[in-house]
């Protein structure tokens, strides 16, 4: 491969894959992000591919593995191009069909398309509620391209963004647009990325770094790695442009070993910049050179904070540092290093190409542009979403989401990942943006947006996300070393039903504590969880401490099982499911649960069939006593059926 | 004694030879006393280490030994070995110029490095919260009781080891488990089990 020397190289290149493709020839696009990979799309494409050789149409049909779609739940998610039909959850056993119907019969597959609440079906991938309500500009390019494929990015006009950055624009033209752009940082902070490129470029030195952090740690949150597997050189352009407007030649991207797919595909994606002259010295012409390694962190949460990053690339331990100097003006190897989210620079040849005003043309006044959401936890459509900035909780999660599932009640939000905080219903119209969601106690975070219905115990979940907070804490600094410890200790003890009087207020105090002492944001943001739960969810810490009453039935030592003996029809069921050989009965008999065997795994309420209900969990009341041992059930088997 | 003796006699004879004919293994046998069987057992032992070292050497310097690479290098080191040797660790130290404290701390804050050798077949269990809420803690227990492993440690008989991990994105799916890098979604306890059966 020649490399490209110029802009107009670079169209030149363009114009002949484009020539080469006949956007009317039918292209089945596989999903094969991590979450359908899981659900098996490498074997449904080899199955897609037979049935196409089979049928004979080799020559007639495209097959291309994109990156993710964002659908997760549904996946293996197929779509059929020119129509854009699309097929969720297909399956190798479907591929036959699929292909015969398509092409032979030109007829839609109608149990693999998606059903709305009355059960009509959608074919197009577009009028499907979960994607009709998003705004995809950032990720909407996932779907046509395979990551592998430079080809197919510089199809859909990739690097033209950055053509016109080196030769018509001067560093300072591009820092302005993106200080225009108010692009906030989408990897939690918000801070203005145009004012942090502004600090490196002013800092002295010669020597400067540009860095991209997707060191995803966020439990819930997959947005950078969706975009990193699914379109790796929209962040690499990005990142670029970032470096000629800084001054910078040298760049890292530091990703999680935890992410080998998006590990390879930004290797591979490395390697075609390299060979058609996108990295490299003179890109373009332009005498601008610039050349990108990657780092694996080794799984450490607090890694993704900027100073222990940079750390972590000299190789040393990534723990973070005091930054009364910021890493702007000193970071890897004590020199400039400008450092922002995946997202945030997938953003930057949008706003190089469509202009500061586009931009600003869409979000709420503090926070412009899309944002990508992790949408998880106990909505019908999980999956990533992008939306304008300013959409409100309610239509992310019932017109995207679907609403809760299973019919239940919805509880809580919880945004922002473990420093973030959640939210209650009474503030499901709250419009997100980064300001309105830090306002109510919360954060934006990365973007991780995880539903919670009436299941879920909020003193549960803040022990949850302090006891990750406490394992991730690197030890550094005494308040968040031990303050976070404190506030797990206690919270374990009242989940343990051994809550006392003054809990509520110790927490809220060592909170404090934690919060304005700690040394990084890890520390300053851990009390999060916590505080807005007191603030939201009172009464179910208090229920806990004085009822010792788990409302949501989650917490172990508040519950206990026990069987009606009214309701039991002795089907057996429970008694040969459950792992500690707690329940006894026989034939006819009523069954019973030994309180003392029980270890309250939950198994037999789950598996009672719901035309029984039999198994009652019972918290904050005493266990009724049970039937003496063998007495006969009221509903003798078979009487019912 | 006859052990460092063998080293040097049976590396000096593969260097010239490249591989150690069954005539020299006997007369060596004789000359030092030790039983065939041992001796060629040694011989595969000493072989296993000299590979290693090998593997450990070339890892090294396809990072150019290069400092800041220590991480890089120790993580490739832990795909290959599923776990971090002393001996390895202390010839990638010295092989880059660090103190060996520093290659210990990096091992002892990162999660995925293991200082004890890990089982066959790596079973994760993810943690994260949207898993959590999903009832991880459920699927956790079903997997600890089904491979007879508690989370962080391995098998006696070095089958398995179970580990848990704190997001793996892709909380659409969970609660996920992954076994030997293959993921599933919320198996039930019969899955779990084939799942486990069909690892040897």
């Amino acid at each position: 491969m020649a490399k490209l020397r110029s802009p107009a190289d670079l169209e030149k290149k363009r114009e002949q894959i484009v020539s080469k493709r006949d956007p009317s020839k039918p292209c089945i696009t596989i999903c094969s992000g991590t979450g359908c990979h899981a659900l098996g799309s490498d074997k449904l494409h080899e199955a897609i591919v037979t049935e196409i050789s089979k049928n004979g149409l080799r020559r007639k049909v495209d097959v291309r593995r994109t990156g993710c779609h964002g659908f997760c739940e549904r996946g293996p998610v197929v779509v059929i191009f020119p129509d854009e039909t699309c097929y969720l959850g297909m399956k190798p056993a479907d591929a036959s069909e699929v292909i015969s119907k398509t092409f032979v019969e030109k007829q839609l597959v109608e149990r693999l398309l998606y059903k709305d609440g009355s059960g009509a079906s959608v074919a197009l991938e577009g009028e499907i509620p979960f994607y009709k309500h998003q705004t995809r500009t950032v990720f909407g390019n996932n779907r046509l391209i395979d990551p592998k494929s430079i080809d197919d990015y510089l199809a859909v006009g990739g690097y033209s963004a950055l053509a016109k950055a080196l030769l018509q624009m001067s560093p300072e033209q591009v820092l302005e647009q993106v200080k225009r752009a108010n692009l906030r940082g989408r990897g939690g902070g918000g801070f203005p990325a145009g004012v942090k490129w502004e600090t490196t470029r002013n800092a002295p030195g010669d020597t400067k770094y540009v860095i991209v952090n997707a060191d995803e740690g966020d439990p819930g949150a997959f947005m950078d790695r969706s975009l990193l597997e699914g379109n790796p050189h929209v962040v690499l352009e990005g990142l670029i442009i970032g470096a000629y407007a800084i001054g910078s030649h040298e760049g890292f991207v530091y990703v999680r070993q935890e992410y080998p797919l998006a590990v390879s595909n930004l290797t591979a994606a490395l390697g075609q910049a390299r060979d058609y002259g996108l990295l490299g010295k003179n890109i373009l012409g332009s005498g601008f050179d610039f050349d990108v390694t990657i780092h694996r962190g080794a799984g450490a949460f607090v890694s993704g904070e900027s100073s222990a990053l940079m750390t972590a690339i000299e190789g040393m331990v990534g723990e973070p540092r005091p930054k009364y100097v910021r890493t702007a003006v000193s970071g890897i190897w004590e020199r400039p290093s400008n450092l922002n989210n995946v997202e945030t620079w997938a953003n930057v040849p949008l706003i190089i190409n469509r202009g500061a005003d586009w931009f600003t043309g869409v979000g709420t006044a503090g926070s412009k542009g899309t944002k990508i959401f992790a949408l998880v936890g106990k909505v019908n459509n999980t999956g990533l979403v992008e939306v304008p900035m300013g959409m409100s909780l309610r239509d992310i999660i019932y017109k995207i989401g679907g609403g809760i599932r299973s019919g239940r009640r919805f509880k809580a939000v919880q945004t922002g990942g473990p420093s973030g905080g959640c939210l209650p219903e009474s503030l499901l119209d709250l419009h997100v943006d980064f300001d309105e969601l830090t306002g109510a106690g919360s954060m934006m975070g990365s973007g991780g947006m995880i539903v919670m219905d009436e299941d879920t115990c909020m003193v549960d979940i803040a022990r949850y996300f302090t006891n990750f907070l406490a394992d991730e804490s690197c030890g550094k600094c005494i308040p968040c070393r031990a303050g976070i410890e404190q506030m797990l200790e206690v919270l374990e003890r009242i989940c343990a039903g051994k809550g006392e009087k003054g809990d509520i207020d110790l927490l809220e105090e060592i909170s404090d504590v934690v919060r304005d002492a700690s040394l990084c944001a890890l520390g300053q943001t851990a009390p999060n969880p916590v505080m807005s739960t007191i603030r939201y969810f009172r009464d179910e810490y208090v229920a806990h401490i004085e009822q010792k009453r788990c409302p949501a039935g989650v917490c172990k030592a508040l519950v206990s099982y026990f069987i009606d003996p009214v309701k039991c029809s002795a089907c057996g069921i429970c008694l040969r499911n459950c792992p500690a050989d707690a329940i006894s009965g026989g034939k006819n008999l009523v069954h019973i649960i030994d309180q003392q065997k029980c270890i309250k795994c939950n198994t037999c309420f789950e598996i009672c069939p719901t035309r029984f209900s039999a198994v009652l969990r019972i918290s904050g009341e005493p266990v009724p006593a049970a039937p003496p041992l063998g007495t006969e059930v009221a509903r003798k088997k078979g009487k019912q059926e | 004694m006859a052990t460092a003796k063998a080293r040097t006699t049976s590396a000096e004879v593969q260097g010239l030879s490249g591989q150690l004919p069954e005539a020299v293994l006997s007369r060596v046998s004789d000359k030092l006393g030790i039983p065939p069987g041992r001796l060629s057992r040694m011989v595969e032992v000493l072989e296993q280490v000299v590979q290693e070292k090998g593997d450990a050497d070339s890892i090294v310097e396809k990072y150019k030994a290069d400092k800041s690479a220590l991480i890089q290098i120790l993580l490739e080191i832990q795909r290959e070995r599923r776990w971090l040797p002393k001996d390895v660790l202390l010839s990638v130290c010295e092989k880059l110029g660090v103190p060996l404290s520093r290659a210990y701390r990096i091992a002892t804050f990162y999660k995925a490095f293991s200082l004890v050798p890990q089982g066959r077949h790596l079973v994760t269990v993810c943690m994260g919260t949207a898993c959590h809420i999903r009832g991880s803690p459920r699927l956790l227990d079903k997997v600890v009781k089904v491979v007879n492993v508690n989370p962080g440690e391995t098998s006696a008989d070095q089958k398995f080891t179970l580990e848990t991990v704190n997001c793996l994105g892709c909380c659409a799916l969970g609660p996920v488990i992954v076994v030997d890098g293959e993921y599933h979604s919320n198996p039930s306890s019969n899955e779990l089990e084939g799942l486990v059966a069909a690892c040897d």
